[in-house]
């Protein structure tokens, strides 16, 4: 059973501003040269998560939420600027230092579930725990899958689920090891809408009984409701922030 | 707070994530549903490290045999030879140590049947006192070896027999003697001469050789003691040696100990080792190359997986460990499978050889250099595998949010020394395969630059393509032509591997060409093919008419004197040799250590006229038709091949023994002589007018018509002219032709497995662009495309890049065979244009039929599953 631990934001008079924030972004940019031209994707980001929020990403395509959030979650490089993830800059990190820091307190969720083919649904699960040196971890992922209403198909291969499926073997993955910050990139964008609700649900669910922050990218505006905090991009740049009330408790 | 199990981090290093459990396992788990790709791999490497291991077993068991086998293959411990008779006398003063002589008389002549009707020639070897000390002649019916030696018999080969239709007990005329066939000699004799190879070998008592009047007169007989010593360390018999050829301080005799005809026989499989050693790394280096191609493909399936694992806290050292352990596995598997291959290569090679191998081979091979030839195949697999490998470092973690280029290779320092690492193995391996160090950087060397030309060569061909291409050309020709610059192309992959796939096994093929052509004699055309030798002076009118009745040309004829060199530029050739013979070279100067020894000892047939003939060709100075002043230098004409040995050039000086009478004499010509023609050549030439007063016999050649045999001549001399020998080539080269189809067999079978290396180089070259094939043609039907269009498309794709891979790869070709023909093989390039012509379109035949076996597969592919991610 996991202990919730509750999201604390800066810019939410509810909590208690000294709560010290999961993700801090400072004065970000992101710049692509090719071919001798520049192009510019993200411009000055500010932006701070504090453990349990929600916070929902929203804007056009090419507005450079993807962007933003594989920089958040150390999988690029800015260009200039500083992200801080957990207290720690991923600037001054290496590949693998940011790899290690993301074993600790990150998970994911993709758009296209990214579950890897050649692994049973109950060990693309146990990946994490085995990358942590983890051994007992079985009946944990066991269980985690009986709750997304896998049970009977943990020992499917990818290729044998459905997109609504794989997206719930996805959440397990994240939830198995329960990170202090979620980065979800359109969890439903390839899911219709029968199948997206439960996958929804279970995902807010696990955030909130695990405390995790949970930094969302869709172009679903009923989804991005659901956050606490709807930041809205545009051009590379925030345009606008708005708290729905929601909040951490969502 | 979570309540979370307490763990044990994975570790930070390469090698401690190798050597985790984790790895394997998830290297095991990310097998799945690729191990058919995955077979292919191990398959790439199985065909070359059997032809490594079957080499090298085949040339370890040959060599261990000679180094066992040495005094069988001698027969004594000392083998006294000499063209004149050995004076008896001398053995009484032999020292103690000599326990047993033996005495050998060898000649050519024709053996015939009583009546006459058939006749052959033979090796005669007349022989007494135990002789053979070290090796069990093997007789049918047994023991009549012994019997042999109360006289009156004579022993055989069974070809011989079965040529006249004879049996044992039958009666066989030598020369004035008949004698009954005691039995048939199937093994175990040695060998004494080197021209008794071509010859089968009869075998009499010494005491019967007088009265078949044959030993008189003949200037081919050769004269052998052999010696049994007392048994003792090699110090103390090399001193017995050295102190019996003190008692023989006159020229002309030869010495051989079981340590020299050892070096003889190895010297002798020198060259087919060498051929077999390219072979064995042509076929490793394309087994490499596949490693590569397979591996490249594997990973760029792996890619998003790879990805994810960075997402989820996989270290780059672990992820890059999964794969290298999946690398080592398969390797080890593909190794395992070649060392056994290679194993039955071994075994199938020892049995094609049958007899033709000087030494007995056993058809298993030897354990130890077994696995040693696995393991360093095994580990030119993994230092391959590791180029491909280096792409996992560069696979960005965020490639699972949008699809990015694919990694790839980068120009730091790791692919560097990947790349120096493989230079590195390549060169060890050649050298492992018993190339010297300079033959062995020549090969590599050719190797790493074939790879950049073809790299260089594709990068040129994206350029020229997207150049040139006209949106006026047809839209599927454009579109296929495009794919080769596009991206996500496979020109580089597809030049890299199937190019120098075409480059090495054509360039094998080439080797093979050279080798088979060096080996093989030129009997065809109007050349003389019987020479009848040791015609003395006076005899020459009465033999020329002799043929003249029986309506046989006289090609050609010449005098010969034996002679000796004594000295060149002044310098004593003898006296080195003699030093080389008691193992004192190390004090030798190192100029003396470069005149190959058969050129110090040999005695030269050297003949006098004033007119090159028509297998020569002089390329320095010119023929003199003159002797000159009674005082000057007599100059001399040398074959070019001897002048290089001995290291003259034209002026230079050489004083040579002419039996016993000093002549100065200047190089005063070089000529280059075709001697795959079986025309009178000599590798000295004098002007007349010098050598008519030197003892001397005369050589007639003639040409015994096709589908007659020579008896009749050789009957007719036997009453004429009993000295004169008969050398028949055209039953010498029936057995020279049978000796090298055995060759050509084991050659032929290696260079298959070569071409069986190739295979999977151009399966994995095409697995490389398969993904991406499959995905745009799926789309492209998705869009309205027919099946025909797509495989149009495919087939101008496949089809121009192994035309133009076929292409750089045969002009590759060309330029080693030809730089091998000059320096290594000396000899003309003699390019296989069919050969080459084949290769090109079926290199052309083959990428086309693989690309439109590509489409077959596009075809069935399910859109559906595609669009889903999941084709």
């Amino acid at each position: 059973m996991y202990i919730v631990e509750q999201g604390i934001s800066m810019a939410d008079p509810v909590f208690p501003p000294l709560q010290p924030p999961v993700l801090e972004v400072r004065n970000l940019v992101k710049t692509y040269t090719e071919a001798g031209s520049a192009l510019t994707v993200l411009s000055d980001i500010q932006l701070r998560v504090r453990a349990g929020e929600t916070c929902a990403i929203v804007g056009p395509s090419g507005s450079g939420k993807t962007t933003l959030l594989g920089l958040c979650a150390g999988l690029d490089d800015a260009t200039s600027g500083s992200v801080l993830l957990d207290g720690q800059a991923l600037e001054n990190l290496a590949q693998d230092g940011r790899a290690a820091l993301r074993g600790r307190c990150v998970g994911f969720v993709f758009q296209n579930f990214q579950l890897i083919p050649t692994l049973t649904a109950l060990e693309n699960v146990l990946v994490p725990l085995e990358l942590r040196g983890d051994s007992a971890g079985r009946p944990l992922a066991e269980a985690l899958l009986k709750r997304v209403g896998l049970g009977e198909r943990m020992g499917h291969y990818p290729s044998q689920l459905s997109g609504g499926e794989q997206q719930r073997v996805a959440l397990a993955r994240a939830f198995v090891r329960p990170p202090k910050i979620l980065f979800a990139d359109e969890p439903t964008g390839n899911l219709d809408a029968a199948t997206s609700a439960p996958v929804v649900e279970m995902l807010f669910a696990l955030n909130r009984e695990s405390g995790t922050a949970l930094v969302l990218v869709t172009h679903d505006p009923v989804l991005a409701a659901r956050a606490g905090r709807i930041i809205s991009m545009r051009a590379g740049r925030i345009v606008s922030e708005e708290h729905t009330g929601h909040g951490h408790t969502a | 707070m979570a309540t979370l199990p307490k763990t044990k981090p994975l570790p930070g290093s390469l090698l401690g994530a190798f050597f985790h459990a984790w790895t394997w396992r998830m290297a095991w788990r990310d097998s799945r549903q690729q191990r058919g790709r995955l077979s292919l791999y191990a398959l790439s490497i199985a065909a070359g490290i059997s032809a490594l291991v079957g080499i090298h077993t085949l040339k370890t068991s040959v060599q261990h045999g000679i180094e066992t086998q040495a005094k069988a293959l001698l027969g004594a411990d000392l083998l006294i030879s000499s063209r004149r008779p050995i004076g008896e006398e001398i053995f009484a003063k032999m020292p103690s140590e000599v326990r047993k002589t033996g005495r050998e008389t060898a000649f050519s002549s024709m053996v015939s049947i009583p009546t006459g009707e058939r006749s052959r020639l033979v090796q005669v070897r007349a022989v007494a006192g135990g002789y053979p000390f070290y090796a069990t002649v093997e007789t049918e019916p047994p023991e009549v070896w012994g019997r042999l030696q109360t006289g009156g018999g004579i022993l055989v080969e069974g070809a011989l027999l079965e040529e006249f239709g004879l049996a044992v007990g039958d009666w066989l005329k030598l020369g004035a003697r008949e004698l009954r066939v005691l039995g048939v000699v199937k093994k175990g004799v040695p060998r004494s001469n080197r021209f008794s190879g071509f010859a089968p070998e009869v075998f009499i008592w010494h005491e019967d050789l007088a009265s078949t009047g044959l030993a008189g007169g003949n200037s081919l007989v050769y004269h052998h003691r052999s010696l049994l010593l007392e048994a003792g360390s090699a110090k103390e018999l090399s001193a017995v040696v050295s102190t019996i050829m003190g008692f023989f301080p006159e020229r002309g005799v030869e010495f051989q100990t079981p340590e020299k005809r050892r070096e003889a026989v190895g010297e002798s499989l020198n060259r087919v080792n060498e051929y077999l050693g390219i072979t064995a790394l042509v076929a490793l280096v394309l087994g490499g190359i596949g490693v590569a191609g397979a591996m490249h493909a594997h990973l760029k399936r792996r890619a998003q997986a790879v990805a994810v694992l960075l997402c989820l806290g996989c270290s780059t050292h672990m992820a890059f460990a999964v794969y290298l352990a999946q690398a080592g596995a398969l390797g080890l598997a593909g190794s395992g499978v070649g060392t056994v291959l290679g194993a039955v290569l071994h075994a199938v090679v020892v049995v094609a050889a049958g007899d033709s191998l000087p030494v007995y081979v056993s058809p298993w091979p030897e354990p130890g250099i077994t696995l040693l030839s696995g393991g360093t195949g095994f580990l030119l697999c993994c230092g391959f595998s590791l180029l491909p490998l280096l792409q996992i470092r560069n696979i960005p973690p965020g490639a699972t949010l949008s699809e990015r280029p694919g990694a790839r290779m980068g120009g730091d320092w790791a692919t560097r020394g990947v790349c120096a690492l493989l230079v590195l193995l390549v060169f060890g391996v050649a050298l492992f395969n018993g190339a010297t160090p300079r033959r062995a950087l020549a090969l590599t060397f050719g190797l790493s630059f074939a790879f950049l030309a073809l790299a260089g060569a594709a990068q040129g061909l994206m350029y020229l393509t997207k150049r040139f291409l006209r949106p006026a050309w047809p839209y599927l020709l454009r579109q296929g032509i495009s794919n080769l610059y596009r991206p996500h192309n496979q020109t580089v992959l597809f030049l890299l591997s199937l190019g120098l796939g075409i480059f090495l096994l054509l360039t094998s093929w080439g080797v093979r060409t050279l080798l088979v052509r060096q080996m093989r004699f030129d009997a065809g055309g109007n050349g003389p093919n019987l020479y009848l030798v040791d015609v003395q002076p006076d005899q020459v009118e009465a033999v020329s008419g002799l043929l003249h009745a029986q309506q046989l040309p006289l090609i050609d004829s010449a005098p010969m004197v034996t002679m000796r060199i004594a000295s060149v530029k002044g310098r004593q050739l003898e006296a080195r040799a003699a030093r080389k013979s008691e193992s004192e070279a190390a004090g030798a100067q190192a100029d003396a250590q470069r005149v190959p020894r058969w050129v110090m000892e040999r005695e030269y047939r050297s003949t006098y006229r004033a007119c090159l003939n028509a297998t020569e060709t002089l390329v320095a100075g010119e023929l003199s038709s003159v002797a000159g002043g009674p005082d000057a230098a007599v100059p001399v004409s040398l074959e070019q091949g001897l002048a290089r040995d001995l290291g003259v050039e034209v002026g230079d000086t050489m004083v040579l023994d002419v039996q016993g009478v000093l002549l100065n004499a200047r190089v005063s010509s070089l000529r280059k002589v075709d001697w795959s023609k079986f025309n009178l050549n000599f590798f000295m030439v004098f002007p007349p007018g010098v050598l008519e007063g030197a003892p001397q016999f005369q050589l007639l050649a003639t040409r015994i018509p096709a589908g007659q045999t020579s008896g009749q001549l050789q009957r007719a001399l036997l009453g004429l002219a009993p000295n004169v020998s008969a050398v028949d080539l055209t039953s010498i080269l029936s057995t020279v032709a049978a000796l090298l189809e055995k060759a050509v067999r084991i050659v032929q079978i290696l260079s298959g497995f070569t071409l069986a290396a190739g295979v999977p180089v151009l399966l994995g070259a095409l697995l490389n662009g398969r993904e991406q094939r499959v995905r745009e043609s799926v789309l492209l039907r998705t869009l309205g495309a027919s099946e025909r269009q797509v495989r149009t498309i495919l087939l101008v794709e496949y089809a121009t890049l192994g035309a133009l891979s076929a292409l750089a790869g045969s002009a590759l070709a060309i330029g080693a065979q030809v730089a091998m023909a000059r320096w290594i093989f000396h000899s003309p390039p003699g390019l296989d244009w069919a050969w080459l012509a084949a290769a090109f379109f079926g290199a052309v035949l083959a990428s086309s039929l693989a690309g439109l076996a590509l489409s077959r597969g596009i075809c069935k592919h399910s859109p559906l599953l595609l669009l889903r991610g999941n084709g």
